[in-house]
């Protein structure tokens, strides 16, 4: 029942799946600046050095994140679906908080990247 | 009536009906029976079972109608709007990889599957990149391109056995 073309696809979308996470996993280190930015444009930064709450309130729609020992999440949403509050805390560069219904995105800037910008 | 070779329009309409009612109460079960495993956008897609399986018995045409139907009105009962946008999108990408992959006759329902799956996800991506505007959520895409495959060959097997069982009406059997 299964094809040869069956197994050849099944290659095809694992060594495209491993290529993807492999460029996004490059450059695993702790960044230093949290980026939110609200429909695509930049709302505000925040250093992850210091602990500390926040409230985005942006186009009718609140939500709260949190700063705690390096680490940003989200800590309240008045979004449907609460994926962003379920997601819990991040802090490397390669990973990003993202708020649907809301359209808020957490990102987190800094560390490799932020090195190699300063050494030009 | 079962003896017939090719089946009449309106036999091809009414099973097209019954099949969109049948993907919406697939869809129904889905949206409340949460099969999340703690990530979002990870489910089975248990609907695209009947999109497979009309897909091999009704043909392109009728499928697509089928599918468009259970989206648009799966969208406006069970999750709204916007949740409508990311099936739409997921849906119809899904839909021309499968029909497509069908046609060449490469691939057994399996493949097929597989790839729907994961082509409904990377178009809910798109979609989703394309509302918050940020490129970034691309993340996401291996856990999703798994998940996909995963749900994908499991639908495809299904399909595969559901496919043998039926009583072939004139159209052919992968």
């Amino acid at each position: 029942m299964i094809r040869k073309a069956d197994i050849i696809l099944a290659v095809c979308l694992i060594a495209a799946g491993l290529a993807v996470s492999y460029a996004f996993s490059a450059g695993q280190e702790t960044g230093q600046m949290a980026v939110i930015s609200v429909g695509g444009r930049e709302y505000a930064s925040y250093s992850l050095l210091e602990d500390q709450v926040s409230t985005i309130d942006q186009n009718g729609h609140i939500n709260k994140i949190t700063i705690k020992g390096g680490h940003i999440s989200m800590t309240f949403s008045d979004c449907a679906n609460q994926n962003c509050v379920r997601q819990g805390e991040i802090s490397d560069p390669s990973q990003s908080i993202v708020c649907l219904p809301n359209k808020v995105v957490v990102e987190i800037q800094g560390g490799s990247e932020e090195f190699d910008a300063i050494t030009k | 009536m079962t003896n017939t070779k090719t089946a009449s329009t309106a036999y091809k309409v009414a099973l097209s009906a019954m099949m969109a009612a049948l993907a919406l109460i697939f869809s129904y079960v889905e949206a409340i029976i949460p099969f999340s495993f703690g990530v979002p956008g990870i489910k089975l897609g248990i609907a695209n079972l009947v999109i497979l399986v009309s897909l091999y018995v009704l043909g392109g045409r009728y499928t697509l109608s089928i599918n468009v139907l259970r989206i648009l009105i799966a969208g406006l009962l069970f999750n709204g709007f916007f949740g409508a946008m990311y099936s739409l999108a997921g849906g119809i990408l899904s839909f021309f990889v499968m029909l497509l992959l069908q046609k060449t006759r490469l691939f057994s329902p399996i493949g097929i599957s597989m790839a729907g799956g994961v082509t409904h996800n990377l178009g809910q991506l798109l979609v989703a990149a394309a509302i918050v505007e940020n490129m970034k959520l691309f993340f996401y895409f291996p856990v999703l391109l798994f998940s996909g495959m995963v749900s994908g060959i499991l639908i495809g097997i299904l399909t595969h056995l559901i496919l043998r069982k039926l009583p072939k009406m004139g159209w052919k059997h992968p």
